[in-house]
């Protein structure tokens, strides 16, 4: 939303700040959330839970599921999703590894992983906008052959002893940060600002808003939506890239729980805004909503089976906090 | 069974079976309903004109609970009632019956007559022989003879309008309500229709008949009470009133002062079209001049819109060529190279069709100009904003701003938005269909007067309408579709409705 200069003095600005303050306030809910949550982890461990380190593990922890969930976000935003997000960064990051023990250069590997990410929205694309096929249908089918290729591609096991100049991609630190973070940042940005300022991101959100009207418009709905499938398999591929380089390995499912992870941190992004699409920096404030409590539980010694019921249950009060709130108005 | 001439209607002195009183309703501040009175009596056909935008269908949507009123009170049979929902309504016996909304396809014609009612069941296991048996008798009460079993998508429409009405005499209805009941049928299905509506007055039943084709109001219905801009104007006897009295009650003055001068057509052609075929269009051949408004005349489902919808891209064809501008066109269809050969559409259905409701004007107004309003890919919020404010000036959009969110503009500025969007590609052939669908009276005159400006600038204006009054009053020229093809073409200046009727029913030679 870029406010034009001209017309700052007038009153019809003063009426949208008024209305941009009353926006704040309807987006309040999930925000308002994430900020008890730390709250309330910082209280039960004030020593630990905002101390430096532990900020910085969480950033960590949560920095592949931003990428992942950057990538659900651009399908989202056209009212489609993705269930093959997880599948595919598990195969581009075994698919990097195994190309890396066989002794080929970095390169040659980096790109292979990222050519699967490619491929793979690529089918998902052509599928679901050239084939009618519906996204839950096409993305199902296509995760369920990419996790199959992924036990193909490691033999079923764990693959591990890449080089160190890999898994420095994933460990190393910049500044006492590891570099994962500004992946995550890096892309997050560009995600945002191409949903945001470019005619691409237009037509997106005009047909995640109705797809006739786009159409009717001049939008070329196909190609549009064969593109956002496409870029999130790319994107995904770099999330599961550098989660094998962090954790100094691959095998064929360790990206999957971020499918469902990232379907629930843009649907937690929804509920930030008034018009209730997907946006990238609500999104993010879901990732964060759900590292937060993955740590602060982890911190408190909560086990792990209990903190995914707990993110399910979030999820449920978050969106129906935001439909009341809508049918309110 | 039928009322004849000796026998005027009587108008029993029961209380109504349904009486709206003082009903207030507003959306979004706009008063859609402005304390409006309806009361029909049980046995009587009861028809509910007015224009498009009158109200009608808000006030249906309201006794049927489907909305709550502002304020005002609905009775049934002289008993304050709050419907809560369409399913109270049902269980007070007021049921709406819409033209296509009101059958499940995918299920047989049993259960869709006992559609929401106790299937005969035990343990859960429907049995199927008494549900078909409790179906047949209720549409033996319409001497309808329908296989159960067969699927009601497969029926014909006016199988679907009987096994809708059959449903809900099952659930017992005692109001029935019925919206365009006769759109999709042909004569013989509409006599046929008429003999139910009639048998069931007799059953006293009381019927509230919506519809656009007075001659068939004039012939069924015992009173009629006429809306306008959402206040009830009056309620009369049938036999007290003529067709001409009622439009001009609808209307509210009279159409000649709606529509600006003609004159400003020229002789150049900017749009030819040789022998088009696709779907439910056959070989349709005509031309369009720069500075012409030409109006597309002809019965719902005679081709109209999907012949714009193909000259717009958004529908394929399977033949004939299309020539704008002296520039021959690729046959692949494709919206947004119509638009960039200059011709823009102003579709039928504004709300699902034109604009982004959730939307800003000005994205909205963008969106079929991200070419313009950006570089290397990259929009301009600034040149965005120019583009609205300049369209939202020229078309006199009343809105607070550029930014105001459309969904919250009344349906004529919404239409606007639309125009706006489109004119800024600047067009040289606008297609427009059903230009002032759902438009108050004062805004349509406004829409006829821009429509005739863009004519004088050189743009040839196709639109296509279901009014024969506003497509004789803002057409040059009046191309009239019969089953896909052109079957007529007239002068506007002095046609009269009979003759475009007869070229509509395919009659003339």
């Amino acid at each position: 939303m870029t406010t034009q200069k001209e017309s700052t003095t007038t009153t019809a600005v003063v009426v949208q700040q008024s209305k941009a303050a009353g926006r704040l306030l309807i987006s309040g809910g999930t925000v308002v959330a994430l900020i008890l949550l730390i709250l309330f982890f910082f209280l039960m461990r004030p020593d630990t839970f905002l101390s430096f380190v532990n900020v910085r593990n969480i950033l960590y922890q949560i920095s592949i599921l931003a990428i992942i969930a950057g990538a659900q976000t651009i399908v989202m935003v056209l009212g489609d999703f993705d269930l093959s997000v997880g599948a595919t960064s598990s195969l581009a990051g075994a698919v990097t590894s195994v190309l890396l023990l066989q002794e080929n250069g970095l390169g040659v590997a980096l790109l292979a992983g990222l050519a699967v990410g490619l491929i793979v929205g690529l089918v998902n694309g052509i599928l679901i906008a050239y084939l009618k096929m519906s996204a839950f249908v096409a993305t199902l089918a296509t995760m369920t052959s990419v996790i199959g290729l992924g036990y193909l591609v490691t033999g079923g096991t764990t693959v591990f002893g890449m080089p160190a100049e890999f898994n420095q991609l994933g460990q190393g630190r910049f500044l006492n940060i590891p570099l994962p973070v500004y992946f995550a940042v890096a892309i997050s940005v560009l995600i945002w600002a191409g949903l945001r300022f470019t005619t691409v991101g237009r037509r997106w959100y005009a047909i995640g808003g109705n797809v006739e009207v786009a159409r009717l418009s001049g939008v070329n709905v196909r190609f549009a939506r064969l593109l956002a499938f496409t870029l999130a398999g790319i994107i995904s591929a770099i999330g599961g890239i550098l989660l094998a380089a962090r954790l100094g390995s691959a095998a064929a499912e360790q990206g999957g729980d971020n499918t469902l992870f990232s379907v629930a941190a843009v649907f937690l992004g929804m509920t930030v805004v008034r018009s209730g699409a997907a946006n990238l920096v609500g999104t993010m404030i879901g990732v964060a909503i759900i590292g937060v409590m993955s740590n602060g539980l982890n911190i408190l010694g909560v086990n792990a089976y209990v903190q995914q019921v707990v993110t399910g249950l979030i999820i449920i009060a978050a969106v129906t906090l935001s439909s009341l709130k809508t049918r309110e108005t | 069974m039928t009322i004849t001439e000796e026998e005027p209607p009587v108008v029993v002195q029961a209380p109504p079976a349904l009486e709206a009183v003082d009903i207030v309703k507003s959306f979004d501040g706009v008063h859609a309903l402005k304390g409006v009175r309806l009361s029909v009596q049980p046995g009587e056909i009861h028809a509910l004109l007015g224009e498009n935008g009158a109200g009608k269908s808000t006030l249906i949507k309201i006794v049927t609970g489907l909305y709550s009123p502002d304020s005002g009170e609905i009775r049934r049979g002289g008993e304050t009632v709050e419907f809560a929902n369409v399913r109270a309504a049902h269980q007070a016996g007021v049921v709406a019956l819409y033209q296509e909304l009101s059958i499940v396809p995918t299920i047989s014609v049993a259960e869709n007559v006992l559609l929401g009612e106790q299937l005969p069941s035990r343990a859960g296991i429907v049995n199927g022989r008494a549900l078909r048996r409790r179906a047949g008798e209720q549409l033996a009460r319409l001497q309808q003879k329908i296989p159960l079993r067969k699927l009601a998508g497969d029926l014909s429409p006016v199988q679907q309008t009987m096994v809708a009405v059959a449903r809900a005499l099952a659930t017992d209805a005692r109001v029935l309500i019925l919206d365009e009941p006769t759109a999709s049928l042909t004569e013989t299905e509409i006599r046929e229709v008429f003999a139910v509506l009639r048998a069931l007055r007799e059953e006293g039943v009381a019927i509230v008949y919506v519809s656009h084709r007075l001659e068939e109001v004039f012939e069924l219905c015992d009173r009629l009470t006429i809306m306008r801009n959402g206040e009830t104007i009056v309620t009369k006897n049938v036999a007290d009133t003529t067709i001409d009295e009622v439009i001009s009650t609808m209307v509210g003055r009279s159409a000649d002062s709606l529509y600006p001068e003609r004159g400003t057509a020229t002789k150049d052609v900017v749009l030819t079209v040789e022998h088009l075929n696709g779907r439910r269009v056959k070989d349709v051949s005509f031309e369009a001049y720069a500075g012409e408004v030409l109006g597309i005349g002809g019965l719902a489902g005679s081709g109209r819109s999907e012949l714009l919808r193909i000259l717009a891209g958004a529908q394929g064809h399977k033949g004939g060529t299309i020539t704008v501008g002296g520039v021959p066109l690729r046959r692949r269809s494709a919206v947004g190279r119509m638009l960039d050969a200059g011709v823009a559409l102003v579709p039928e259905e504004r709300r699902s069709q034109g604009v982004l409701l959730g939307t800003s004007i000005q994205d909205n107004i963008a969106l079929a100009n991200l070419g313009a309003v950006s570089r290397a890919g990259v929009v301009s919020g600034r040149q965005i904003a120019q583009m609205a404010k300049r369209g939202m000036a020229d078309l006199q959009i009343k809105a607070r701003g550029p930014k105001q969110s459309v969904g919250e503009l009344s349906g004529g500025n919404q239409q606007k938005v639309v125009l706006a969007k489109m004119l800024a590609r600047r067009p040289k052939v606008l297609l427009m269909d059903e230009p002032t669908r759902g438009i108050d009276v004062g805004t349509k005159a406004e829409i006829y007067r821009l429509i005739r400006e863009l004519a004088a600038q050189g743009t040839a204006v196709i639109a296509v309408s279901s009014e024969l009054p506003e497509l004789i009053g803002m057409s040059d020229r009046i191309l009239i579709m019969h089953e896909g093809s052109i079957s007529g073409e007239v002068a506007a200046e002095g046609a009269d409705d009979e003759i475009l009727l007869s070229y509509a029913y395919g009659r003339s030679e």
